[in-house]
């Protein structure tokens, strides 16, 4: 596997319990960490299935959307879509009111309640969870 | 004899009678009484209960009304899982009618996604047809059908139109020739007892000796603890549409024949009744 030029950062945990409250990170202060050991990197020797507790999501800008300098995430399979949502969009330093869609195999939004470790599991390839982004339905 | 394609039939017109009441807290002008409907299983509560929310407008003044939701014995009832999901892993034990009460204030912001127009249902409904058709056909049929079909699979379910709805939708039942089956069975089973929402995971239809999968082997590989120990009591249910499938039954004849318009299998895991 290619290796990635970027680090693979752990998405910080969200506050709330079950409902997907705000980050804790604020863009300003998200500047790139080196790879801790609970970090999940390609190539690691992990155990497959339930045991991993964090999956890899690659992100990607659609169209004009600003593009993350980050792309490539550690998240936690419990993390739920709004949450990454959230997320991104306070990286980006969008406003509250500005939509964010994302998208799995560039041909369906999943719900927001979704878990991205369902997504990884029927979805994922490489390793990793390919989602693309977009400030407007890309693909409806 | 009973052909395979009446129980289509049989799955689309499914309906649970239902007692909508409104919660005792919101404040009305004049007594509000309870609204009973049909609910189709197959549908979601907010495109099918425009009539309950007339109906209990009716009673109250504007400014005490903002977004509806819908609760059984304290539970939000997320309206993006079918009708038909909802009551049988909520309610199927209990004696009919569902018994829902009706609430115009203080939605839970932590249970229930909103729903601010039919646009919401009709985007989630779609998302759902494409996330299977992912799993079925790497999503070759979805993308090979003009917008104007998948805005007839909609209409078809908005309107409870069966054959407008199938004409489109066996298409997306159908597989290569050579093939036995889809490439994987979009399922979901949920049970009120684990902390996660349901378990989805890939999974075929058809063995590498060519046997096909039945009911049973999808439980026993991705939720065993569903099923009966060897020589225990049955402990649970599986249920689909409100009835039990014997779990031999083979995954990819439910998946063309019990999947909700959605073409998911939405599969609930209860505890056995003890009558």
């Amino acid at each position: 596997m290619a290796e990635e030029s970027e680090s693979t950062l752990q998405l910080p945990p969200s506050t709330a319990a079950e409902g997907e409250g705000p980050t804790e990170v604020s863009p300003e202060t998200a500047t790139p960490e080196p790879p801790s050991s609970a970090a999940v990197s390609p190539g690691t020797e992990e155990p497959a299935g339930d045991t991993k507790k964090k999956i890899d999501v690659l992100l990607k800008a659609v169209g004009d959307t600003p593009i993350m300098k980050t792309k490539k995430w550690a998240v936690e399979r419990t993390r739920t879509i709004q949450g990454l949502i959230d997320f991104i969009k306070k990286f980006l330093k969008l406003v509250a009111s500005e939509q964010l869609f994302i998208y799995v195999n560039q041909s369906f939004a999943p719900s927001p309640d979704q878990e991205v470790g369902t997504l990884y599991e029927c979805f994922g390839s490489d390793g990793k969870l390919v989602l693309h982004y977009c400030k407007s339905q890309a693909w409806g | 004899m009973t052909d395979d394609k009446d129980v289509l039939r049989d799955v689309w017109f499914g309906r649970i009678p239902t007692c909508f009441t409104l919660y005792q807290d919101e404040i009305t002008e004049r007594e509000a009484e309870p609204y009973y409907l049909l609910l189709p299983r197959v549908s979601y509560l907010t495109l099918v209960t425009d009539k309950v929310k007339k109906h209990f407008q009716k009673v109250m003044r504007q400014e005490d009304i903002s977004e509806i939701w819908f609760e059984y014995e304290g539970t939000p009832l997320k309206w993006h899982y079918p009708i038909g999901l909802l009551f049988d892993l909520l309610a199927s034990s209990s004696a009919l009618p569902w018994n829902i009460i009706v609430h115009f204030k203080s939605f839970p912001e932590k249970d229930l996604l909103h729903c601010p127009s039919k646009d919401a249902v009709e985007a989630h409904f779609m998302s759902c047809v494409k996330e299977a058709d992912a799993l079925k056909h790497k999503s070759q049929v979805i993308n090979e059908m003009q917008k104007k079909d998948h805005k007839q699979l909609w209409m078809g379910l908005q309107n409870d139109r069966f054959d407008q709805f199938w004409a489109i939708n066996r298409k997306l039942m159908e597989y290569p020739a050579e093939e036995n089956g889809f490439r994987y069975i979009p399922f979901r089973i949920y049970q009120t007892t684990t902390e996660r929402p349901f378990i989805q995971k890939l999974f075929r239809p058809v063995a590498a000796d060519g046997q096909l999968h039945t009911l049973g082997d999808l439980l026993k590989e991705v939720c065993p603890s569903a099923l009966a120990p060897e020589d225990g009591e049955k402990k649970n249910q599986v249920m689909i549409h409100g009835i039990e499938p014997m779990l031999e039954t083979p995954l990819q004849w439910l998946s063309e024949h019990l999947s909700y318009p959605d073409n998911f299998l939405h599969i609930s895991i209860i505890p056995q009744p003890t009558d």
